[in-house]
This record gives C-alpha cells, structure tokens and sequence, in this order.
C-alpha cells in the first residue's frame, strides 16, 4: 500500500502532493507556536486582563489601546525607539561600510583583517553588555577615565545611571554589536560588482572618488537598502541588550517599545496591555519596513 | 593597481588602527578576566595585569555553575536545533523543488517573522507553557527557539537546495529511486556542507537568546542557560568583575569557534527572506 503510494507519488501530475506533504509538519508546527500564539496575544491585547487564566476569557474591549493611545509613557518609548533606531542605525552604516571599504582594498592579511572586523557579530549580546557594562562603570570605567583625560569632563560620568548618557551607553553598545552585520553584507556586495567597470572608469579618467560615488555607490545601494532594513528591525526588536545593561532606565530615558511590552508583561503583570503594546510595535515595524523596502527596490532602477 | 609605498603605509595604518579599535572590547575582556580584583578598582585603569591571574578561569570553573549553564544552552541548542533542521530540510526541499502554490508568500512570511518582536511573542507563550507545565524546563526553550530558527533555516535551505542540479534526482529516479529516495540517497549527501552551516547558524540563533530563558526558567536555576547565568553574576552593589569577565570568554568561546567556520556562509543566513 504505501509502496504504490510512493510509486503514484512520482507521476508528475502527483508532484504537488510530496510537496504538500513535505511542507506540512513545517506549516503544523510554526502554526502551532507561531500563528496560534500570535493570535492569541492579539486576543489579549483586546481583553482587560492581567494574567490570563485558561478557560477563562474577559470581555472583548478596546480599552488597553485607547489607555495606551493617551499614556505618555507610550509616545515616550515611540520617541526613545526612533531616536534609537536612527542612531544606531547611522552609526552602524557608517562605521560597517567605512570598514567595509577598508578591507576590501589588496593587502597582506587582508582575510584576517576581514575576520577581525567582523568578530564582534560572533560575541553573544549578553556578553557584549558584560563588556561594555564595565567600560562604562561609574567608578572604575575606562570611559569615563578617558573623558577625563581629554578634558570632556572633570569628573567621572554615571553613565547608565543618567539618562542622557544612558542612551549613549545603549547607543554604542548597539554599535559595536551592529555595525558587523553592515560590513559582512557591504562585503558580499562589493564582491559582486565586475572589476571591468573599474577599468573602464580608469581608462575613462575617473578619480578613486568619482569611482566612489558613481560605480560602488549606486551598486552599493540594493544590499544597503535590505541592510539598513534589517538593521532597524533588530534595533526595534532588541530586548536583551538594554534590558541587561540599563533596563530600560533610568526614568526610562531607555525604554523602547519592546522594554516596554516586556516590563508590562513581567514586571506589571498586565498581559492584556502588554500585548496591546507588542501588537502596535508589531504592526509600526511591518508598515516600517514595507516602506523601506518600497523606497529601496525602487531606488534600484 | 601599483600603490605608492606611501598609499600602503596609510592603507596599513588604517587597517590596524580599525582592527585595533574594533577588537578593543574583547582585549578589555580578556584583561579584565586576568587582573585581581585590586587591579580592577584604580584609576588609571591597568591596560595590562601585573601579573595574570589564569586561576580565576579554574577558579570560576569550578566554584560557579558555569559548566552546568553551558550544558543547559547547549541542550536547548541541541533540541531545538535539531527539530527544526528536520522540519526545515523538508519544507525547503519541497520550497526547492516543487511548484508549490504559496511558495512566493513564504518570503514574506519569513519577512514577517524576523518582525515578530520576541517580547510579543513570549507572553503568549508563557501563558500556554503555565498551563501545560513547561515552564522552568528546557523544553520551554527548544520550543521557543524553534521560532527563531525555523524561518532562517527553511531559507537557507531553500537556497542551498537550489544550488544543486535537478539532474541528478531524474537520473536517480530513472535507476528506479522514488522522488524521496532521490532526496534522501542523492540529494541530501552531498548537501553536507550546506546542512552543516545551516546547522551551526542555527546553533547561534538558540546560543544567542536571552529573553526567552529569562521569561521562562528564572526561577529554577538548575535550568540557567548560559546567558541567563552570566547575568545573575552581575550584584546590584557590587560585581565581581574579573569572575564575570571569566564566565563571559566560556560563553564566548563557542559561538567564536562556530563564528570562524562560519564565516564564508554568513551572508546566506544573515539575509534569508529579504532578498529581491
């Protein structure tokens, strides 16, 4: 019986079917633990509900989106995601293709040097924090020293105890574990532009800078829009960087929209809020990057 | 192009002052991990221990849970790693290989995915995880960690699987294989290297998270993954620098090792689903 199964299943007309059938436990499962859960925190998004008991289920109300709508705690985490989305992401752009362009020139080592300019992508974020923590410290912080030093300040910074410098404290820690990311694709994307067209502008008369700005940047420009893409929806979605180096603070000069899905969630109990809140996050990052992507693949041409 | 010995000597000094710079957080760390704890407290701080104290690495070792928090992330790694590697090499292969109606949605829903922000999603989940018993235990995070992997991997994949000619199934099935024994006597063996590094980026996805160990198994510090460990070193008044210094190169190390096999299949993983 299911040898003749097998046997139908390699007429062409029966081609569909295996591939049916080869995609149905990944549709089961992520359904089961995507989908299902997914929907499910939609649901209690529209519930007045702290924790959820199983078998029960509130009433269906819009109050935790019109609460979140008037908080200001709220519009203050759109306004810490956006400024930290635009730093982090600048920084990242700048310092992974700067190195990006570095190491892509011939030189002695030249694997190596690509190796080492990537390595911060392999350390764990949580590591990363444990690094950067105590640069940072108020005491004994190389930073600080240094800031001293140059003559910035005249005595040590507080940094993750000061909202300002808190959020530069993020900032740059968000940096250094980002900016890889921009500089393996950058990479990968300067590899695929044919050196003829180099050539050509030489023979053409075309400065290093020309070339720059008229070749490797147009070029650039389709990996550098899926880049940049990607790049903001991490910084969006980033939970273990902030939450372990300032969590969220202090007076929340930190708390970005997912600090704060999380700390309603865990530190509050408010599932129902919580989830109001990931859902609107959920839904700024799918119209955020639908845009950006639109944006980009018409740049393209 | 002849460069000017001036060109390289600037081109040289560059590299090395960006290698330099970019590489100085791991070199604190080290540092940090070698020096005695007097050493961490002065100002100006020491840029190199008088003495390195190797024995805190032994010391931290044996006195913290370390080894039982990396069995436990490397556990959660295994499981859900190797659940969704056979979902993944299913569903890619008939993304692959079959014109599968829907199959265009995929990228999107994979697009989708990387969205998801895993602070959405871990309240449901810890909702349905109170209720069936998983909480505290690693099966929480072989679930949860499936989430994260399975769209990156199915990708992957995919791509791989395109990479490899569709002759040599038909001339498999023309000897008499069926369409799954040409995929699994003929396809599969020789996409080794591809199910490797699929595999290892996997094993960093899991290795890599926080929030989910948090959510779940910060009560039962039996369960700690390494991350979630190395976090709870860190007191409120004070840290004990160079031991959590000691206990972060152990976590490091691994996912540095995988990081150096890695490397040439990154781009692969990094952008599944946001091609075109």
């Amino acid at each position: 019986m299911a040898r003749r199964k097998l046997l139908d299943l390699a007429r062409p007309s029966r081609q569909h079917l295996l591939g049916y059938i080869l995609l149905a436990p990944a549709v089961l499962l992520v359904g089961l633990i995507v989908v299902y859960p997914l929907l499910m925190s939609i649901d209690l998004s529209l519930q007045n509900v702290k924790l959820p008991r199983p078998g029960q289920h509130a009433p269906y109300t819009v109050a935790n989106y019109s609460k979140l709508f008037s908080s200001q705690e709220f519009w203050m985490a759109c306004w810490v995601t956006l400024k930290l989305v635009v730093t982090v992401t600048i920084g990242s752009l700048i310092v992974g293709v700067g190195s990006a362009l570095l190491v892509n020139n011939r030189f002695r080592g030249r694997t190596l040097a690509r190796l080492a300019i990537a390595l911060p992508w392999a350390v764990p974020e949580i590591i990363a924090v444990v690094i950067f923590a105590r640069i940072f410290d108020t005491s004994f912080g190389l930073l600080g020293w240094l800031f001293i030093k140059l003559g910035l300040t005249d005595r040590m910074i507080a940094w993750v105890s000061t909202p300002g410098p808190a959020f530069w404290a993020v900032t740059m820690t968000m940096i250094w574990k980002g900016f890889p990311f921009v500089s393996i694709m950058t990479l990968a994307g300067l590899q695929s532009i044919p050196s003829d067209y180099y050539a050509a502008a030489r023979v053409d008369g075309a400065n290093a800078i020309q070339r720059f700005r008229w070749i490797t940047l147009p070029l650039l420009m389709p990996v550098l829009g899926v880049t940049l893409v990607l790049v903001v929806l991490w910084v969006f979605r980033d939970f273990s960087i902030i939450k372990t180096l300032t969590e969220g603070g202090p007076l929340k000069a930190t708390q970005t929209l997912s600090i704060m899905t999380y700390d309603q969630a865990f530190g509050f109990f408010n599932f129902g809020y919580a989830s109001a809140v990931g859902v609107v996050t959920l839904v700024i990052c799918i119209v955020a990057s639908l845009l950006m992507l639109g944006r980009g693949s018409k740049a393209m041409y | 192009m002849k460069r000017t010995p001036l060109q390289s000597l600037v081109l040289y000094a560059a590299v090395v002052l960006a290698v330099v710079l970019i590489l100085f957080p791991v070199y604190w760390l080290l540092v940090t991990a070698l020096s005695t704890t007097a050493e961490l407290t002065v100002l100006p701080p020491n840029f190199w221990p008088e003495v390195p104290q190797v024995q805190t690495f032994s010391r931290v070792w044996a006195e913290r849970p370390i080894p039982t928090w990396l069995l436990n992330s490397t556990l959660a790694a295994l499981g859900s790693v190797s659940l969704s590697m056979v979902i993944s090499v299913l569903a890619g292969y008939a993304l692959s290989r079959f014109s599968v109606r829907g199959s265009q949605s995929m990228g999107i829903f994979i697009l989708t995915a990387k969205m998801l922000p895993a602070t959405l999603l871990v309240i449901p989940l810890f909702a349905i995880f109170r209720q069936i018993g998983l909480i505290g235990s690693l099966w929480s995070l072989v679930i949860a960690h499936s989430t994260l992997i399975i769209p990156f991997t199915t990708w992957m994949l995919k791509g791989y699987f395109d990479t490899i000619p569709r002759e040599l199934e038909q001339a498999a099935m023309v000897d008499g294989c069926s369409p799954l024994g040409a995929m699994f006597r003929v396809v599969l063996p020789i996409s080794t290297p591809g199910l490797a590094a699929t595999s290892l980026y996997a094993f960093v996805l899991s290795w890599a998270d926080y929030a989910y160990a948090r959510t779940f198994l910060v009560n039962a510090p039996e369960s700690w993954t390494a991350n979630l460990g190395i976090t709870t070193m860190r007191g409120e008044y004070t840290t004990e620098w160079n031991e959590v210094a000691a206990a972060a190169v152990f976590v490091a190390i691994p996912i540095m090792l995988i990081y150096i096999f890695l490397e040439r299949y990154l781009v692969g993983g990094l952008t599944a689903g946001a091609e075109k």
